[in-house]
Order: structure tokens, then C-alpha cells, then sequence
């Protein structure tokens, strides 16, 4: 299935089958092992060197798993499913080591606070914040829809997104801090890493930004599909959004992005359904519809060219980059995982 | 690579109580080997095997830019998005919408979404009606109006409900509302799973076969008869009929094919067009004038014909001969002189409901970037009152037919299969509210090569 031959800095390194369309996955361990999960809800352990199965767990979620997150330290990780439960997972071994009914419903966003005290878990149109070994802290009243995305703000605070609407939420006490409205309905929520640059997708094809120190808010148009993919640099001054064939970069370094031309990047021939920014540098790297992966080089206006490209076959649901940045691992909906060593020219 | 087959989707609506569930029921425990996903919004009670069953809570997305043919469930994108993630796909997934629902944003969702579009195709809108309670409701809420001029079926359901006579006059109101769905009559939702799944909404030639008129214009005669006649003087008798009056024009030179008598038909509606002159019995014939037969006398009535020369007579009639008995005698001996060909029109009526729906047909091509300007404009300006449209296209320059169908102004077409040998043409339905049909007929006639 896999195509192996890469282009450029994507070197070939190991590939591997999960059981289902491979939803998420991200390296634990400091690079050392890859996790993987899939849609029929079993979660495996690769080594992160040769790809061998250190571990596997069928049916981790009896009827499918829809989120995973990695805890910051990378020696744990928290899975989510449409069975209503969040596992809070070893990394080493693959074992539940604490267990949150939330009930019946489906468990569709997770994400660890930057210090991993705290994992957030949104089911319907409430989210639920526990401590690091599962103990329910908070839970939020309903959202006027279903939350559709989350993020926090450092280990302060949590944002979540739903049907006209970004809400902060104080980290401790689950009070609401701040709310901007918007008429539309937000599909994706990324902020900047200081916290100050809330951007959404919208289902409109527009991407919508508000910068909380100043209460401005801006708007994107022009997009051809909804923008479901964004990703910030480390530096915070680009933002990567999908939404269509092409990745378009927003510079917000200076007076932008409002009024100035996005750095477009093309090479896709469907539209984009991964984008994930390297841990250091203007590296990012794209997948799409196609089943291409393709890694650019950004210069800092947000225009780049493309290092590598590789094919391997089917819709890209995920891209993680190795904590060091060596290698590129890729989750596809065939349930494939492929991981391209990234040779430095 | 080659593009997966898309998961066909069908949505099922209806008011509370029209049998939804009890349909859904049905289907889902009939042995028919489809693995099926239902997507419910009412919490019924639905025993299940062989299906799926989520209950996601209706949720209606506007847009900002406050456009109505813009507004999608977010509910559905979310949880269709998660159900194709599995390996173990659906061959079929069923949408059941709550009882008051607008069966625009369901619908739109599938043609709106880019990333639902990639893998779901709306197969199809079916519209459950109660035939104890419709007309109440359809005098109270736009909604079931919506639902019914939606459908790609229409299932008159609890049949039990209402005596014979008055389920032809329900079923002739739906069908004005809607031409392009199909009337099943039920008691208890007992209707075979096929009528409700794989529809091919797009495939209008099926449609063709269950209902070979339904492309056909209305006009406002119902019969034309034509006459082979010499020289001499003529009388056309009627009998007495349902109506005190009758309109009609008689053609001179009206040939006989199918072809001419069609030709002829499009001519008279011009002449219908005009104010008819009353005609008293006993008084001649004019020639290609729209006339108004006086008939409020008792007994048979005669109008009379002069020919000085061997003609084809034309006359299209308000009403069929039958109705009235019409016989055109030669006054030398009272022969009756015979028929040479007849046929009847589906006749014009009055249209109560601001919803309605009319087909175009015409033989040959069309310009595709006149087309492509046209329906964008109309799109644009009556999008809103368009609620749903399909049909088939002949492109100019292309081998295949082009297929398409929409809802509001949103748009989804597609190249099918090659034209071979036959003949090239255009069929295109609409459905909507207080639609402009002549305006409409007038700019797709101008896309015309």
C-alpha cells in the first residue's frame, strides 16, 4: 500500500497496518515509541526506530475511538470513544491506568493542559476537566452546541469551541472567563502559544481570529472548503490553515495578517486534511485527501517550498513530528502509519 | 486511484404521526443484507440487529452571511463524519428528521459540505403523509408544505383514514405541489424497502417509466381532434356538457403526426392567449380565433364551418369530444365526417398551493456557457424559492448526458453516461414557491443551440 518512494528530505524509514482507519497518534517516550489508535477503537505501541508492536490494545473503546492526546511528558496519553469513557493510558506498557465514565454519548476532543495537570474531554455540548489521574474536577454547563474543538491557554485556562462561539474557562474553578461571539459555526480552535491569538475554522469556509489582548477580531475569506486544519508555529507569528487544496500561511509578525497576501503552498491535488508545524524552526508538514504528505520549508512571511513529498495511498488523517524533529510519522485513513527520517540537507 | 462509491443517503420526513417510525421499523427488520446506519432525532423505539442506530440532537447551522440555502446540521456533519471512519462502512445510511423540521438544511448539508460531499450522496428525500390530517396541516405550517414539495416520495400513509374519493383529491393536490415525486398509498408504512432506498433521485428516466406524463405541459385545451375536409358546408354539434360555455380554436391545416399536433398545441396556447370571442350557436366558425362557445341552451347546439377548398381541420377544445359529444357533420346529408387523429392534453387547473412544480423538455442542445449563466443568475435571485430541481442536460459538444440536481441554490451536477444513439435533449424539473414558470421556460429556451 505504502509508497516508499520519498522525495527529498521524507527518507523512507518503517511503515506499519493498525486495524482501522488510524485516527490519531503522536510519539511517547521522547520519540522513543509512536502510539497509534484507530477508528474501531485498539491503540498501538511502535517502537519509534524499526516500527516493531511493542504493545496492543484491541478494543480499548468497545464501539470506536474518535480522540487521543498525549500527555506533555509523553510518558502517558489519554484515549476517547463513542462508549462515553476517557482511558488515561501508560505509554511504556499500553495499560488503563485510570478510567472517566462521563456516560452516554460520544467523547470526540481531549487535550492536556501544557503542565498535564489537568485533561480536558468534550462529550456533546459540555466539557469535562479531571485531574491527572482521572478525578473529575469541573464540568461546564451545556455549550449552545456541541463543542467542536478545544485548546488551552498554557495550564490557565480552557477554550472550547462550538456553534457561534469561543468560551475560556478558568483552569481551577471551571468559571467562564471570557466569551467571543461569532455567528458561525467554528469546526476547529487553535491558539497561539502565548495564548493571546484564538483562531477558528469556520464552516462558512472562512477562518475567524480574535486576539484577546485587544478584543479585535478579524476574518479570512475566500477559502474553498471549510479550514478543519490549522497549526501555529512555536514562534506564534504563523498559522498554517487547510480548507482546500492549498495551505495558506497568515503572517501575524508586524502589522498582519489583516490586509496583507498569505504564503499559499501547493502541491496538493485534493484538499488538505493534515497540517502540523515542526517543535522547532518554520517546518511544516501537509496531508491530504490524496494521500500526500508533503514537507515545506517556510520563509518567515509565510511563502515556503516544498523539501519532500511522499504518496502513500490514502486520505492523511494525521502528521506527528518526532519531539527532535527527525523523523515525520503519518496516519491514514487504510489504517497505515508511515515515518519518513527527515535528512537535513 | 479511483474515487470510492459514495455511501447513498436517504432522508425520511413526515409531521408526528404521519408513521416514520413505524417505517423505519419496518425497514430495519426486513431481510435486506444492507448494513444501515440510522440517524434518528426523535427517540423512538426502533429494535434493531443488523443496524446502527445514533440519536444525535437536531443542530441548525446559519452562516453568517444569513443565507438560508447556506444553513447545514452540524449534527449530521459531525457524526457522519465519525461513522465513515470505520473500515466496516454502511452500504446505506437513513436520516430521520423530528416531525416540524425544514428539510432544507438536512438536505443542503449534503451538498454543502465539501468534506460529507466526498463520501455521502443524497439518494433521496422521502415525505410520509398522514392522510387523516395533511390538509390541516398543510393550512398551518409551512413546514409540512416544505416536506412534501422536498420529496422524492411521497408516501400517503393511514389510507384507512380517509374514503377513496377523497385520497384522489389528496394525492392530485400533493402531485401539483410536487410532480417529481412519486405517491405511494399505505395503510400502516407497509411499503416495500425499495421504494424508500436507492431512489436515484438523479435518474429522472426511471421516473419516466412509472409516469410517462408527468414531463408533459399543461395546456388549457384538453382535446384536439383533426379532420380531413372538402368543399362544402359543415356543422359541429355538441350535446349538452358539464360546462355552460366552451373555449376553442379551430386551426386550419393542422396536420395529423404527433409532431404537427404538438407544433399545433404550442401555437393555440398563443391564441388561448387572447380574449376569446363569444360565440351563439348557429353562428360560423372563424378560423384561428380563440373563440367561446356559448352552450347554456338546452339540447344539441350547432356552429358552422364554410369550406371552399380541401383542408385539415384542427380544433382544440376546452373539453374532451366525449364530454360533449362533438360531431362535425357535412349539412349536404348529415354524415358524420370521421376523426382522422385525436388525442388529449394534460389540461391546465387551477393551482391553489404557492408551491408548485413544472417540467421543461426540449429536444437538441444547449449552450453550456449560456446554461451555466442562466442557472447561476436564476440560482442566485430565486434560489431562495426553489426548493428543489433535477434533471438531465444536453451540452453542446459533449458525448454524455450531463445530470444534475439541486436544492435551494445549491447545485451538484455530474457527466453520466454516453448519449449513443439517442436523441439528444434536455429535462429539467422544478419545485418551489410562487416560481415564475413562464420566465424560467423562457431563459432556458434562450440557452438553446
Amino acid at each position: 500500500m505504502s509508497d516508499q518512494t520519498a522525495r527529498g528530505a521524507l527518507r523512507p524509514g518503517w511503515s506499519a497496518i493498525v486495524d482501522d482507519y488510524a485516527i490519531a497518534g503522536d510519539w511517547a517516550l521522547n520519540g522513543a515509541l509512536l502510539v497509534v489508535g484507530d477508528a474501531a477503537g485498539s491503540v498501538f505501541g511502535f517502537e519509534g526506530t524499526s516500527g516493531t508492536i511493542r504493545w496492543q490494545k484491541r478494543a480499548l473503546h468497545s464501539s470506536g475511538l474518535l480522540a487521543m492526546a498525549m500527555h506533555p511528558d509523553g510518558d502517558r496519553f489519554a484515549t476517547a470513544g463513542q462508549d462515553g469513557q476517557v482511558h488515561i493510558c501508560g505509554a511504556d506498557d499500553g495499560a488503563v491506568r485510570h478510567t472517566i465514565d462521563l456516560g452516554r454519548g460520544w467523547v470526540e476532543h481531549l487535550a492536556w493542559s501544557s503542565d498535564g495537570n489537568q485533561l480536558a474531554a468534550a462529550m456533546s455540548r459540555r466539557v469535562y476537566v479531571s485531574d491527572a489521574s482521572g478525578t473529575l474536577l469541573w464540568q461546564s454547563d451545556d455549550h449552545p452546541s456541541t463543542v467542536s474543538a478545544l485548546a488551552w491557554s498554557g495550564a490557565e485556562q480552557l477554550a472550547t469551541a462550538c456553534y457561534g462561539r469561543v468560551s475560556f474557562f478558568e483552569a481551577t474553578s471551571g468559571e467562564l472567563a471570557q466569551k467571543l461571539e461569532w455567528k458561525g459555526s467554528l469546526v476547529s480552535l487553535i491558539l497561539s502559544p502565548d495564548g493571546d491569538i484564538v483562531a477558528c475554522g469556520s464552516q462558512d469556509n472562512s477562518v475567524h481570529f480574535w486576539r484577546r489582548s485587544t478584543g479585535e477580531d478579524s476574518m479570512m475569506h475566500g477559502y474553498p472548503g471549510k479550514p478543519s486544519n490549522l497549526s501555529f508555529d512555536q514562534s506564534g507569528s504563523l498559522l498554517a490553515t487547510g480548507g482546500g487544496k492549498t495551505v495558506t500561511v497568515w503572517n501575524f509578525a508586524g502589522s498582519g495578517p489583516e490586509g496583507t497576501r498569505p504564503g499559499e503552498l501547493e502541491m496538493h491535488v485534493q484538499p488538505i486534511t493534515a497540517l502540523s508545524f515542526a517543535h522547532q524552526g518554520r517546518r511544516i508538514a501537509s496531508g491530504g485527501r490524496d494521500g500526500g504528505v508533503v514537507a515545506w520549508s517556510l520563509q518567515s512571511g509565510g511563502n515556503g517550498v516544498a523539501i519532500g513529498a511522499a504518496f502513500v495511498g490514502e486520505l492523511i488523517g494525521g502528521l506527528a513530528w518526532r519531539p527532535d524533529d527527525r523523523c515525520l510519522a503519518a496516519f491514514d485513513a487504510s489504517g497505515g502509519v508511515t515515518v519518513w527520517r527527515i535528512h537535513r540537507q | 486511484m479511483t474515487p470510492p462509491a459514495k455511501v447513498p443517503v436517504t432522508i425520511l420526513t413526515g409531521f408526528l404521526g404521519s408513521g416514520k417510525t413505524t417505517l423505519l421499523n419496518r425497514i430495519l427488520s426486513e431481510e435486506h443484507g444492507k448494513r444501515i446506519a440510522v440517524i434518528e432525532n426523535e427517540y423512538g423505539e426502533v429494535g434493531i440487529d443488523q443496524a446502527l442506530v445514533i440519536n444525535a440532537d437536531e443542530e441548525i447551522f446559519e452562516m453568517s452571511n444569513g443565507c438560508i440555502c447556506c444553513t447545514v446540521r452540524g449534527d449530521l456533519i459531525r457524526v457522519l463524519g465519525n461513522l465513515m471512519k470505520r473500515r466496516d462502512k454502511f452500504d446505506y445510511v437513513l436520516v430521520e428528521t423530528t416531525g416540524l423540521a425544514d428539510p432544507g438544511p438536512v438536505a443542503q448539508t449534503f451538498f454543502m459540505d465539501d468534506e460529507i460531499r466526498a463520501e455521502f450522496a443524497l439518494d433521496g428525500i422521502v415525505t410520509l403523509v398522514d392522510a387523516g390530517h395533511i390538509e390541516q396541516q398543510l393550512g398551518r405550517s409551512d413546514e409540512s408544505t416544505e416536506q412534501i414539495a422536498f420529496a422524492d416520495v411521497l408516501v400517503l400513509n393511514k389510507t384507512d383514514l380517509a374514503d377513496h374519493d377523497r385520497l384522489d383529491q389528496l394525492e392530485a393536490r400533493l402531485r401539483d405541489m410536487n410532480r417529481m415525486a412519486r405517491v405511494v398509498r399505505s395503510e400502516k408504512a407497509n411499503i416495500p424497502i425499495e421504494t424508500v432506498l436507492n431512489l436515484s433521485a438523479f435518474d429522472l428516466d426511471s421516473m419516466l417509466e412509472r409516469r410517462p406524463s408527468f414531463l408533459e405541459p399543461e395546456y388549457p385545451f384538453e382535446w384536439t381532434g383533426t379532420y380531413t375536409l372538402q368543399p362544402g358546408r359543415y356543422a359541429l354539434r355538441l350535446a349538452e356538457g358539464p360546462d355552460p360555455e366552451m373555449s376553442l380554436v379551430a386551426v386550419a391545416n393542422q396536420g395529423s403526426s404527433d409532431t404537427e399536433l404538438r407544433e399545433g398545441a404550442e401555437w393555440c396556447v398563443r391564441r388561448y392567449a387572447e380574449e376569446a370571442e363569444a360565440l351563439l350557436p348557429d353562428a360560423d366558425l372563424p378560423i384561428d380565433k380563440h373563440i367561446n362557445l356559448q352552450l347554456q341552451a338546452s339540447g344539441h347546439k350547432s356552429f358552422f364551418l364554410q369550406v371552399d377548398a380541401p383542408m385539415q381541420l384542427g380544433l382544440f377544445a376546452q373539453h374532451t369530444a366525449e364530454e360533449f359529444d362533438i360531431q362535425l357533420l357535412n349539412t349536404a346529408d348529415d354524415a358524420v365526417v370521421p376523426v382522422q387523429a385525436e388525442r388529449t392534453w394534460v389540461a391546465q387547473h387551477e393551482h391553489d398551493d404557492e408551491v408548485g412544480s413544472f417540467a421543461i423538455e426540449r429536444d437538441g442542445d444547449v449552450d453550456s456557457d449560456k446554461i451555466n449563466a442562466w442557472l447561476g443568475k436564476l440560482l442566485r435571485e430565486s434560489g431562495v424559492d426553489i426548493f428543489r430541481m433535477k434533471g438531465f442536460i444536453s451540452l453542446a459538444g459533449e458525448a454524455n448526458r450531463f445530470v444534475f440536481q439541486g436544492v435551494h441554490m445549491l447545485f451538484d451536477g455530474q457527466p453520466e453516461r454516453p448519449w449513443g444513439d439517442e436523441v439528444r435533449r434536455s429535462q429539467l424539473v422544478f419545485i418551489g414557491r410562487n416560481l415564475d414558470e413562464a420566465s424560467i421556460r423562457q431563459g432556458f429556451d434562450e440557452c438553446l443551440v
